[in-house]
């Protein structure tokens, strides 16, 4: 039989009568400890030897305790410069016998605390008298102190008490493991065992020199968990957003980008939004402490204006609300990313505050087109688990001469089923912008439960006639964050997305391809 | 979304269809948009619907969006209404924020308990959706019977009050508008001095003022926002004198009861069409319980304010309106080939009705009723013909369209930076755009708890600003606000990264959240903060947006995107994060540099510029222990943050 090296020699230092505890083994194996342990271990997987485990007390002194084996206890000490002093006659000051003791720092209240309570003396108003009758000699403490570094054991239980309260022992249990050969250890041993030899780790010297083809590698445990490595990561929203990216130029749309901070021109007048809306009210928009724009197009202000005024068209009826131009240039935090496919669709897209010197992206559209952007937009309220001051739309509009409901149905069926939400349905809707405007719906796919999953129509001619588009737009909209939910089954938004991150749950989310 | 409370039995009742259970009807009222929401404490259901079809706010007017789509009703339906014989007069006093008025007689109503409340829903659902919380339109509805007013001459109006500013009122008419047109009953729509008479209002016990309710009555203190500013109050007379305060309260004297057989309604408002249309609404919904409608004279005085003055109004107006729809544009936005036989039997099932007209384009003239104030366009006739139709009978067909896709510029960029910041190990982060001076600016400094007189050092500082500063033994925070704490800063350090002018929200829900940032490091401080839990080492990075106020910037908001990193270890150092940007920077065609600088967030001495290809667009550093400790992070982080456009080609 072929073995590694340690294990023949802690096989032959084994015994089938008397078991012996590993360490004994060690040395007579004369392997270290570890490699002891390890081969004993091997060996009784092989069924070779038999491992006894016994949990043993053991007490150790601590490193005060071997000073005072050397120096004395210091009531001890104290004692005997007391009695030194003729103490035992007539008191004497404290402080001189400190001295003749040499008893320095902590040692000092050790000294006094003890010295009282073992019956040495007594000390009162600083007056050291000490009792002739003590014995030093035969101070229980320093005498177990003694038995203990003399390796064998002490018995009584008040004595080690008061050591360990003391801090001069250490008393811990531990297992001792003893091994004994088995009947097939020693059936082994009898036919004869010899050493391979093995190698912990492939080195580059092996490879060079050739060696590894002569040494045996010993085996892990490879199914034994490894210390975690620490890897980067994709925030996992920012994941949801590649998907979704993906799927939309793969169904050939191109990805707008622009300002978050606008005008509420492209935020809501461009859509036809009444500027008495309740969603424009003082609360709900997220209005900027700063001046209005400087430049709008002066043309699509007066044609955005007449739309609100008088509708669109000869049979076409405009809103019964105030209009303004200072509001319409007031600066706000988008409430929608319909800001970007305004600009787009307005030829006005070059407008971007980033000042990145980019091209224009829109121009005059030509049908047909198909756009989109997975960005931020805003909603000036509270927070909770549901609902962030900040969530990411994604946002999409399709351009072409005559777009039919249809359309528009087999768009958003392709587009969810890219997420495994098949069966969507299409509830009539009303949004000021788009007509007809449907709630699109779907089934969760772990859950099958019916949730909204994005709001959709016909931009409205009112919108559209203003910035000079003369064919059909077919728009949606989703917050992101509800397909991430999906995903990841993150329970509170909080987690998933700004500075309340828990960083565990982003180091433990699953990645979404 | 408008929700509207519906006691089913009422439903049935009004409906027809007794043999709907409640069920039933949920699903009925699913496919006209109106959703189940849940049940009131009475009983009834409550159903939530998009804001368009605001006819749909009371029970009577489901019953009749469910007769046609029963096939019970078609076609359009408006209610006869008797000639008039009250006058509601508009006084030249009348307030210019609020001039006009409109007013039905109803008589004959049954008004039960359930009728009642159904009354005072719609009128309460009215005045928060059209009505614009009562701002733009506000309904009074009195019992007609507690009203005095005798048939008078109009001249004589004028001389018999003597409450209010006689002068002010002027006689109405003249040669055209002779005292024959208003020579019924009549009252008065004015405008008061807010101290000028007295009323009894509902829910009080004794007379009050009109400003006394806004300051007394808790209805008034609800809705005195709307009239605070008015030079004059508006107020309704008859001839006992004051009797409603619109649009805050009515008076006591002519609350309706279940005992009310007789009814005046009256609306004021910024704009005669919203409260002409509400009255529709309205008087639809007293039509369907029976009650007759009768026409009320509303007479402006010439020099009246609005765009009425000198009109003679009848009212409530109940026209239908025409517009006009092609076939073709119906076929093309269905997607579907339909008989115009059967697109006129689809506009009658939606309460509408169409005459076919085969011209040059076959086309349809449709006839609106009046409380459909949702259609401005054909567009939305032709979802009319949809829904009745039935949307989901339509097949989805994807549109054979081909168009070219692909990433924006920008969005490539960030999608490179990032994932070269993954491969070096960092967790991306995605943290709000919204932040505080606290988090921004103060908890990123050196000076938070550090005694003020310390900035005097600065030679820039003006002999004011000096004496401001010498306020021994005061920590920073405690002596200047957010604007001087970045003047100190920059006195100190010149323009530094991140204490840009704020974006600041105008009205913020949390003092959390009041500014756009201006940089991103602090959201990764924050979140090492919120995380000293969890395992180290932490290495985090974000690319994200970042704003700053810019006059030069047609917002006055420049934006940016940053690049911001951070190592947290017990070991982190300045070569360890300098060793990062410079494999990250090594991905992009640029070359770095990082001079020595000063920063209020880092470690003196170990603090550099990021100079990206000759500029400088960013720092780099270990983050100064002031920072650490306040944040209560017990290990060193090394950091740094720049603009993304630094990268770009």
């Amino acid at each position: 039989m072929r073995l590694p090296e340690r294990q023949v020699a802690a096989l032959e230092a084994a015994s089938a009568t008397d078991a012996q505890p590993i360490p004994d083994l060690a040395a007579e194996a004369g392997i270290d400890e570890a490699a002891a342990t390890t081969a004993v271990f091997e060996l009784e997987a092989d069924g070779l030897v038999e491992v006894e485990s016994e949990t043993e007390g053991s007490v150790s002194l601590t490193d005060e305790a071997h000073e005072y084996l050397e120096d004395g206890l210091p009531e001890v000490r104290f004692y005997r410069a007391a009695v030194e002093a003729g103490a035992a006659a007539e008191p004497v000051s404290m402080g001189q016998i400190i001295g003749a003791a040499g008893l320095e720092g902590p040692q000092v209240d050790i000294a006094l605390s003890n010295f009282a309570r073992k019956g040495y003396g007594q000390i009162e108003s600083g007056e050291v008298s000490a009792n002739p009758d003590a014995d030093p000699d035969s101070d229980p403490e320093a005498a177990a102190l003694e038995t203990l570094a003399a390796g064998e054991t002490v018995d009584d239980g008040d004595i080690l008490e008061r050591l360990d309260e003391r801090g001069l022992i250490e008393r811990e249990e531990h297992t001792v493991r003893s091994v004994l050969l088995t009947d097939d250890g020693v059936d082994a041993l009898m036919a004869g065992v010899e050493a391979a030899e093995t190698a912990d780790r492939l080195t580059p010297e092996m490879l060079t020199s050739g060696e590894w083809d002569d040494v045996e590698f010993t085996d892990y445990n490879v199914e034994a968990d490894a210390t975690e490595a620490g890897a980067g990561k994709v925030h996992v929203l920012r994941q949801a957003g590649e998907r979704v990216k993906d799927v939309l130029v793969g169904m050939g749309f191109q990805e707008m980008d622009g300002p978050h901070a606008d005008a509420d021109f492209w935020i809501n007048d461009a859509l036809f939004m009444p500027q008495d809306h309740p969603a424009r009210t003082h609360w709900d928009r997220f209005a900027l402490d700063v001046d209005p724009v400087g430049d709008l197009p002066e043309d699509l202000v007066r044609a955005v204006e007449n739309a609100h005024r008088e509708g669109v068209g000869s049979d076409g009826d405009g809103y019964h609300s105030p209009w303004s131009e200072d509001f319409a240039r007031e600066v706000a935090l988008r409430g929608h990313t319909t800001s970007l496919s305004m600009r787009y669709l307005a030829g006005a897209a070059e407008a971007l505050s980033d000042g990145d010197g980019q091209p224009s992206e829109g121009g005059d559209l030509e049908p047909p087109q198909r756009y989109f952007s997975v960005e931020k937009a805003y909603r000036n309220d509270t927070i909770d688990s549901t609902h962030l001051l900040e969530f990411f739309q994604i946002e999409g509009w399709v351009m072409a001469e005559d777009l039919s409901v249809r359309d528009l149905m087999g768009t958003f069926e392709e587009f969810y089923a890219q997420f495994g939400i098949t069966d969507v349905q299409f509830k009539p809707h009303y949004n000021p912008y788009t007509e007809p405007s449907f709630e699109l719906f779907g089934r969760h796919p772990e859950t099958d439960e019916l949730i909204e999953i994005g709001n959709s129509g016909i931009f409205r001619e009112e919108v559209l006639s203003p910035l000079g588009v003369e064919c059909d737009v077919m728009a949606w909209g989703l917050a992101l964050e509800r397909l991430a939910m999906l995903y990841t089954g993150a329970e509170d938004i909080r987690d998933l997305h700004g500075t309340l991150a828990d960083l565990e749950f982003l180091r433990n989310a699953e990645v979404i391809y | 979304m408008p929700v509207v409370d519906i006691d089913t039995d009422e439903l049935r009742r009004l409906t027809g269809h007794d043999e709907k259970d409640d069920d039933q009807l949920k699903e009925d009222l699913f496919g006209l948009g109106l959703e189940f929401e849940g049940e009131t404490e009475e009983g009834d259901l409550q159903f939530e619907f998009a804001p368009d079809r605001l006819d749909r706010l009371s029970v009577e007017g489901v019953a009749r969006s469910l007769r046609y789509h029963y096939g019970d009703d078609r076609g359009v339906d408006v209610p006869d209404t008797n000639d008039s014989d009250w006058t509601i007069q508009v006084d030249s006093s009348v307030p210019d924020e609020r001039p006009y008025v409109a007013g039905a007689v109803v008589r004959g109503v049954d008004l039960d308990e359930d009728a009642l409340d159904s009354l005072i829903q719609l009128q309460e659902k009215l005045h928060a959706t059209m009505g614009r919380k009562r701002a733009k339109g506000a309904i009074g509805i009195h019992d007609l019977t507690m009203l005095k007013a005798e048939r008078i001459e109009q001249r004589e109006i004028g001389e018999e009050n003597d409450l209010e500013k006689p002068e002010d009122l002027t006689p109405v008419g003249g040669d055209d508008t002779g005292p024959t047109d208003v020579s019924g009953p009549t009252i008065t729509y004015r405008g008061i001095d807010p101290e000028g008479d007295e009323f009894v209002p509902l829910d009080a016990d004794k007379g009050m003022t009109p400003a006394e309710v806004l300051t007394d009555h808790p209805t008034g203190e609800e809705y005195a926002d709307i009239v605070r500013e008015y030079e004059r109050y508006p107020a309704i007379y008859d001839e006992l004198g004051l009797f409603s305060f619109p649009p805050v309260i009515n008076g006591q004297r002519t609350e309706v009861t279940t005992e009310s057989r007789e009814l005046l309604v009256e609306l004021t408002g910024t704009d005669q069409w919203t409260i002409d249309r509400m009255l529709a609404i309205i008087c639809y919904a007293l039509d369907a319980r029976g009650a007759t409608l009768e026409n009320v004279d509303v007479v402006y005085a010439d020099d009246a304010a609005g765009e009425h003055a000198g009109d003679h109004l009848v009212r409530p107006e109940l026209d239908t309106r025409e517009k006009t729809v092609s076939h073709d544009r119906i076929e093309t936005t269905l997607g579907i080939d339909l008989e115009m036989e059967e697109v006129i039997d689809l506009f009658e099932r939606s309460g509408l009705d169409a005459t076919a007209n085969l011209g040059e384009t076959a086309e349809y003239e449709v006839e609106i009723p009046p409380y459909r104030t949702d259609v401005l366009h054909p567009a939305d006739l032709v979802d009319d013909v949809g829904r009745a139709y039935g949307f989901d009978e339509l097949e989805p067909e994807y549109p054979d369209i081909g168009t070219i896709g692909g990433r924006h510029e920008r969005s490539r960029l960030e999608r490179a930076t990032r994932s070269a910041l993954v491969g070096l190990g960092f967790e991306d982060l995605l943290n709000f755009h919204l932040s505080s001076p606290a988090e921004n600016y103060w908890r990123m400094t050196e000076y938070l708890g550090k005694d003020v007189s310390s900035a005097l050092s600065s030679e820039d500082l003006s002999p004011d600003e000096r004496e401001f500063l010498n306020d021994e033994g005061l920590a920073f925070e405690e002596v200047l606000d957010d604007e001087q704490l970045r003047d100190v800063v920059t006195d100190q350090y010149g323009d530094v990264v991140g204490f840009g002018a704020p974006v600041r929200v105008t009205s913020a829900y949390s003092e959390d959240y009041t500014q756009l940032r201006t940089w991103a490091l602090p959201s990764i401080m924050h979140v090492l903060e919120n995380n000293t839990h969890r395992r180290y080492p932490q290495e985090l990075a974000e690319v994200g947006f970042v704003a700053e106020q810019d006059d030069e910037e047609n917002t006055h908001v420049a934006e940016h995107r940053t690049v911001a990193a951070a190592i947290a270890r017990t070991d982190a150092t300045y070569e360890d994060i300098k060793g990062k940007l410079q494999a990250l920077v090594a991905e992009f065609d640029v070359d770095l540099e990082t001079p020595a600088t000063e920063h209020p967030s880092f470690i003196d001495g170990r603090a550099a510029e990021v100079v990206i290809d000759g500029e400088s667009v960013g720092v780099i550093g270990e983050i100064h222990p002031r920072v650490l400790v306040e944040r209560d992070l017990e290990v060193p982080v090394a950091a740094f943050e720049f603009r993304l456009d630094a990268l770009a080609e």
